[in-house]
């Protein structure tokens, strides 16, 4: 066989041994790889399809979309199930992974599949204004966690993340009477709840005035009242990463007094961090959500409480809101435009009560 | 199997994934859903042409995700700041060829490898865009320039042709004729199968890689803006993540290997459509979002076990129909 000038075969649509590809596209082969193609993936997805596509009862049919994937978010799901069940309507929980532009692209194809209404949790409320008004022009939208107050969202519902934060800044507070060194645990600093909580953290440890507008900068150390912040640490929702950052405080800062865990799984992260290091016990925590680990701990006593936003009511009173909108009842929005979810403060005296009630809910969103 | 039978291959793939969600849902056919996915491929798409020139030259680039994320930060910044929104674009994929030759360099100078320098840059670029934003969501409300990627110049019919398509047409084919008709297309492809033996046929290989890291880092920017145009809300921690993975599988469907030395721009633009069409498929489809990374791992997995499959009989045959010419030859 022949070989180009240079010894190297120097055309990319030329096979390693250098003959015209024209000749090994024998047309038999071909054919099969087309089919094959055609096949195996069709029966690949219609088998997925089959098995795992959403039940269809033929009435309304609304969408639950989260800003992410976690435990939270399936204690929510339950909840917009339930009212499903409740009301005779078809609900698809979807749960975008990939950010903004995931998120984004989901709401996109909910649209085309055709949604009688979206719930939606917004991960940018004050940039995504426009698609949000696209959305509303299309069809019943409200908001839920975190909100898109610009809108034309008919209504919001979710909890006072600055409240709450101020809650669970208090739970240290009452534990730490001396004040002390704390370090605040997030995923994303971001996203406006995660900035309300941790400023209500800090404006609870540090006896400031009841003020949501209020920001510390990321990476400053506020102190007073016998408190210092030393640090917020992020992790991007990586759960080891989580760990590691609070490991990496306990070291450089050994007197640490408390952890605030701003995030669900951050708190149980603080946990493992105290246990690898032998500290459990000596540090006190405060927590957010109501994540197994974390209300296992609060039984122990190595965490102090948590507060809980009652994800299972956001589901809940999303797809009822959604279900009233179809039909034409507007009376089932909130005064307002907000429909506040109160927020349940988990410590020892009422885990017992709150667990028994966390369970009966999720029973009846499965 | 050449890279003109992957191409085919995998535009069955396309063609079977189009018809079966068709036939599913038709909506997937309405002209706002065609708008979405092609609007969609033709940003991931020039991600995946980026990792292509990477690729065939048989190294990686796999800090594609972070130079998306940091050029998706810089942009707003540099607006904010009052630069005029043609430099701050211009400016922005000026940073990104700079940092394509930093890798590029790093790779023929210092003599690392590929998958070291791009990972390295990977880290820091992320870093630098959390650091410089103070990991504060940022936001682009100039709506002219939005359009570049949202808008739509014309329409055919109800189907509004989405503005990025012709970015990834102008691209592609540019593309194209450096890789397949070029001269310098052709030292990529020769450095990539054999890089001694293209240097000592007089290829430049050490200016060349320089080169293909350059157009892959560019590329990452320009889709870092389009990115960022699009969405006009940008998380500095999270814009952009694994879009590397995305753009590497692009290009790897359409047609590359990874071996270097081969590659398609058509196939890498079809292959970004492929992946863009399952994750439509699935909202579509009504498919659990939980199961959504298994099926595109299964149908790219399917996908490539039929490739090396017919692959594998076409070689036999070939042989076949060798072994019998030789003893035609001998016989007549």
């Amino acid at each position: 066989m022949k070989r180009p000038a240079g010894g190297v075969p120097m055309s990319g649509w030329r096979n390693r041994s250098g003959a015209p590809t024209v000749r090994d596209m024998t047309p038999s082969p071909l054919r099969s790889t087309l089919l094959h193609r055609r096949v195996l993936p069709a029966l690949a997805l219609a088998a997925l399809a089959a098995c795992g596509g959403a039940a269809d009862s033929g009435g309304p049919r609304f969408a639950y979309v989260t800003n992410g994937v976690d435990p939270f978010w399936n204690v929510a799901g339950a909840g917009a199930r339930a009212a499903a069940t409740e009301f005779g309507v078809d609900v698809d929980l979807v749960f975008p992974e990939g950010g903004a532009v995931d998120q984004k692209q989901k709401l996109e194809d909910l649209l085309i599949r055709g949604v009688d209404g979206i719930a939606v949790a917004v991960i940018d409320g004050k940039n995504m204004v426009s698609f949000m008004d696209d959305i509303a022009g299309k069809t019943h939208l409200i908001t839920h966690d975190s909100d898109a107050p610009d809108s034309k969202r008919r209504c919001f519902v979710g909890v006072d993340n600055y409240a709450c934060g101020r809650a669970c800044g208090e739970l240290l507070r009452e534990a730490l009477p001396d004040g002390g060194k704390v370090a605040l645990f997030v995923g994303r600093l971001e996203q406006e709840n995660a900035q309300l909580r941790r400023q209500g953290v800090i404006d609870a440890l540090l006896d400031r005035s009841f003020d949501s507008t209020r920001r510390d900068a990321a990476d400053a150390t506020p102190s007073g009242n016998g408190f210092t912040i030393v640090a917020t640490r992020t992790d991007g929702f990586d759960k080891s990463l989580a760990k590691s950052n609070a490991e990496d405080i306990l070291v450089a800062h050994p007197d640490l007094a408390g952890m605030v865990g701003l995030f669900a799984y951050n708190a149980p992260a603080c946990l493992e961090a105290l246990r690898s290091q032998d500290k459990l016990g000596k540090v006190e925590i405060s927590a957010f959500d109501e994540q197994v680990a974390t209300l296992d701990a609060i039984a122990k006593g190595t965490v102090l409480g948590t507060v809980s936003q009652n994800p299972f009511q956001y589901g809940y009173h999303s797809v009822r809101i959604l279900n009233g909108l179809h039909a034409g009842d507007e009376s089932v929005l909130p005064e307002g435009g907000t429909l506040t979810v109160d927020p349940t403060v988990v410590t020892r005296e009422n885990l017992e009560e709150f667990r028994a009630k966390l369970e009966k809910d999720i029973a009846a969103g499965s | 199997m050449n890279v003109r039978g992957k191409v085919l291959g995998i535009f069955g793939l396309l063609v079977a994934v189009v018809l079966f969600t068709g036939f599913m849902n038709p909506r997937f056919f309405s002209a706002d859903n065609l708008e979405n996915v092609v609007q969609r491929t033709s940003l991931y798409g020039i991600l995946g042409i980026g990792a292509a020139f990477s690729i065939v030259t048989g190294g990686i680039d796999l800090s594609i995700g972070s130079v998306v994320g940091l050029s998706a930060t810089i942009l707003p910044m540099l607006i904010t700041a009052g630069v005029p929104a043609p430099a701050a674009v211009l400016g922005v994929l000026l940073i990104g060829a700079l940092l394509g030759a930093i890798h590029g360099l790093l790779i023929t100078r210092v003599g690392l490898q590929p998958f070291v320098v791009t990972l390295c840059g990977l880290l820091v670029y992320r870093g630098i865009a959390r650091r410089i934003s103070g990991d504060q969501t940022l936001g682009i409300d100039d709506e002219a320039l939005r359009s570049l990627a949202t808008g739509s110049p014309f329409s055919i019919g109800s189907f509004d042709v989405p503005a990025p398509v012709f970015l990834l047409l102008i691209v592609g084919v540019l593309a194209a004729l450096f890789l397949g008709r070029s001269v310098w297309g052709r030292w990529l492809l020769a450095l990539g199968r054999n890089p001694e033996a293209a240097h000592y046929a007089g290829v430049p290989v050490d200016r060349m890689i320089v080169v293909a890291y350059v157009l892959s880092s560019l590329l990452a920017a320009l889709g870092g803006v389009l990115f960022a145009l699009d969405i006009g809300s940008i998380q500095p921690a999270a814009m952009g993540n694994f879009y590397e993975l995305y753009a590497i599988a692009a290009a790897v469907l359409g047609g590359c290997s990874l071996r270097g030395g081969e590659g398609s721009i058509l196939g890498v633009v079809l292959g970004a459509a492929v992946m863009r069409l399952l994750y439509n498929s699935i909202v579509l489809l009504g498919i659990p979002s939980q199961l959504e990374f298994a099926i595109v791992g299964g149908v790219l997995l399917l996908g490539a076990i039929a490739d090396e499959t017919v692959r594998k009989i076409a070689g036999k045959r070939r042989a076949a129909e060798r072994a019998r010419a030789r003893s035609q030859d001998t016989t007549s």
